[in-house]
């Protein structure tokens, strides 16, 4: 057990996998020596070699074109994508090849990559390298989308996304580089499509993904002070849908609210509100709300980027609101 | 085009504020008062103001990231002011705080610019299709850095502006490093201007330290735009002396770059190059170029005001801001 940031757990994911199998190789911009853009894959080029650790030139499109035609020759390549914000510029070769190519070539191609990117707003970084795009990856299918919020968690879903023999978006939100947990030495999974309850809750069922779990996590434990049980589940990963705890949770608590940092309009929570609607109706005491984003872009100035992500504020807002409903 | 007295002075005016604006945006960074992150240009201000200083105001532009665009908005005559309020988030931006960091005044030509490498090509090839079917014998000139050249979009944007004669310019900033990769481990070749064989137009190479062989080559290329022969590019070999951005380590790979070698480098600074030679040709004495920079530091002082009394906008500025009426 060690104490660690989700970017130093990712690492000793990359580096155990890498250990244990010699078809896992690594790519991307600045992944070598300087360990990418954040650190995240220091040391694993001195470790494992220019051959398995290989910086690219600025060519994203190239980068995941490349990895999902290793992956197809039946390498495991993890791409790293700076940000984001930049998979507008190498889209195609992640939803046209990579997500379709087992399904149209009749199940006789596999594609075992994963691509691992950070996402979120918080550090001025502005409208073009703060985005959540989680919806957009959600929509496709064919690839897993893996959203963890923990250290903990991370190293266990990259193993599993690692180890899983379909594409998979792996999506890292910058705020919590910063924050440590507990993580154990040895390997272990976790597995790609099962929620995780964050803190059991009574009252309320408080659905949230990212950086908005830790926020979500504050506002329970104030409302506890308030005599309102708020139970936070992380679905960890957002495709697969662990769609069977959400019911679970909100047959128990009877009120829902998600909390997510992409845009509110068409955003994860929109899909996670319309399964409830479809399959627990009858069970909710109030309507379903969501604390998402503004429908804008991420804004530069410090004060118009804390409205722009949801605060705890308005979480706690919206749990009174479905506390009285 | 031959350079009069008068327009070597501007030069040098030009190529000092582009310091002294760089020099202050890193200062004010260190204060907090730029509130997000800066890639200095220090070193390699020539390419901007001499790729600019002799364009017509309704000449289009698109910015490199070097100085954030500060050595082609001093050149292009663009206001430095409110672009340097914008980076600390003040109402007062050119952007209102919202962009941060990407340089736009549409009445000097500077239509924006973009914060993911690569979408400057074809982008400018829009405005390049505009000059053309305005013609009025505006051009387009496209900043652009080494390892941008990794991009898809740039054999996309070359290739469609040559085939069509658009007047566009491609100007590449080869500082010889892109982030930490130097360029020799992205790609065969020595020179990004032996690309422009493959598009049929000129490449020619110059020395990106001397402001004046920089407007040379940009101005014959511009003039040969204008005349409907369609683009070409110039690569300017050019340093920077501070790390990729402010505040990270300046490595290459993950060797940090010996106090000594930054040293060598500034023995070819384009403004101590660029003094000496006029001093030399007697087109300035010391005292009147003691008196250009003394007048720049007051501008600088000035600008330093406004930023300060700006204010910071206010969230309801996002409303109205997303889609034109
Ligand atoms: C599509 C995209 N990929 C990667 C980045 C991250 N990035 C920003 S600047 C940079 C290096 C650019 O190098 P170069 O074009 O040579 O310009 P320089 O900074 O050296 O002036 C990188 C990789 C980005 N902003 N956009
Ligand atoms: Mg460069």
């Amino acid at each position: 057990m060690a104490s660690m940031n989700m970017g130093m757990a990712v690492n000793n994911a990359l580096a155990l996998e890498m250990e244990r199998d010699p078809n896992v190789f690594l790519l991307g911009e600045d992944v070598g020596l300087p360990g990418g853009v954040l650190g995240v894959t220091a040391g694993l080029q001195a470790r494992f070699g220019e051959k398995r650790v290989l910086d690219t030139p600025i060519s994203e499109s190239a980068i995941i074109g490349a990895a999902v035609g290793a992956a197809a020759c039946g390498l495991r390549p993890v791409a790293e994508l700076m940000f984001v914000d930049f998979i507008g510029v190498c889209l195609d070769q992640l939803f046209n090849q990579a997500a379709k190519m087992r399904y149209m070539f009749g199940g006789k191609a596999k594609i075992p990559m994963v691509l691992r990117t950070c996402c979120g707003a918080g550090i001025g970084a502005a409208a073009q390298h703060s985005q959540s795009l989680e919806a957009w990856f959600m929509h496709i299918p064919g690839l897993k989308v893996v959203m963890p919020s923990t250290p903990y968690d991370a190293k266990g879903l990259l193993i599993s996304a690692i180890r899983d023999d379909n594409p998979v978006v792996f999506l890292e939100n910058k705020v919590l580089y910063q924050i440590e947990g507990e993580v154990p030495d040895e390997p272990y999974t976790i597995p790609i499509g099962e929620a995780d309850i964050k803190r059991e809750g009574g009252d309320v069922t408080m659905v949230a993904t990212g950086q908005m779990v830790m926020r979500a996590l504050a506002v329970a434990e104030k409302m506890a002070g308030e005599g309102v049980s708020v139970e936070v589940l992380d679905p960890r990963s957002l495709s697969p849908l662990d769609e069977e705890a959400i019911l679970k949770s909100v047959k128990k608590t009877h009120r829902l609210v998600i909390v997510h940092e992409e845009v509110k309009f068409a955003g994860s929570g929109a899909e996670i509100a319309a399964t409830v609607a479809e399959k627990a109706f009858d069970y909710l005491d109030a309507p379903v709300l969501r604390v998402a984003a503004p429908f804008c872009p991420v804004p530069f100035s410090s004060k118009l980027e804390a409205e722009f992500v949801p605060s705890e504020e308005k979480i706690t807002g919206a749990v009174k609101t479905v506390m009285e409903g | 085009m031959r350079f009069k007295k008068k327009d070597l002075v501007r030069l040098y005016r030009n190529l000092v504020r582009a310091r002294k604006f760089d020099q202050a945006a890193i200062r004010l960074l260190g204060e907090g008062k730029f509130t997000s992150f800066f890639h200095a240009a220090y070193g390699g201000e020539a390419p901007g103001v001499g790729g600019t200083t002799f364009l017509r105001q309704d000449d289009y532009i698109y910015a490199h990231h070097r100085g954030h665009g500060i050595p082609h908005a001093a050149g292009k005559g663009a206001d430095l002011f409110s672009f340097m309020a914008e980076h600390c988030g003040k109402i007062t931006g050119s952007c209102k705080g919202i962009t941060g960091f990407h340089a736009c005044d549409p009445e000097y030509g500077m239509l924006g610019a973009g914060g993911t490498i690569g979408s400057a090509f074809p982008v400018s090839v829009g405005w390049g299709l505009a000059a053309q079917k305005a013609g009025k014998g505006q051009v387009a000139v496209c900043f652009f850095g080494d390892s941008s050249a990794g991009r898809g979009t740039m054999h996309e944007g070359m290739n469609m502006a040559a085939n069509w004669r658009l007047p566009v310019v491609w100007v590449c900033e080869n500082n010889g490093m892109g982030q930490f990769v130097p360029i020799k481990d992205a790609y065969p070749l020595e020179d990004i201007a032996s690309m422009a064989a493959a598009y049929g137009m000129p490449g020619v190479v110059v020395d990106g330290q001397d402001v004046v062989a920089v407007a040379e080559a940009v101005m014959a290329a511009v003039e040969r735009a204008r005349k409907g022969k369609g683009p070409s590019l110039v690569e300017c070999k050019c340093l920077r002396f501070r790390p990729h951005v402010e505040g990270a380590p300046d490595w290459v790979h993950a060797e940090v770059r010996p106090a000594e070698e930054i040293e060598r480098l500034k023995k070819r600074d384009p403004v101590t190059l660029y003094r000496k030679k006029l001093l030399k040709q007697g087109i300035l004495t010391e005292k009147e170029l003691e008196k250009i920079d003394g007048e720049i530091d007051a501008e600088v002082q000035e600008m330093e005001r406004f930023c300060e009394t700006g204010a910071y906008p206010d969230p309801s500025i996002l409303q109205n801001a997303l889609y034109a009426d």
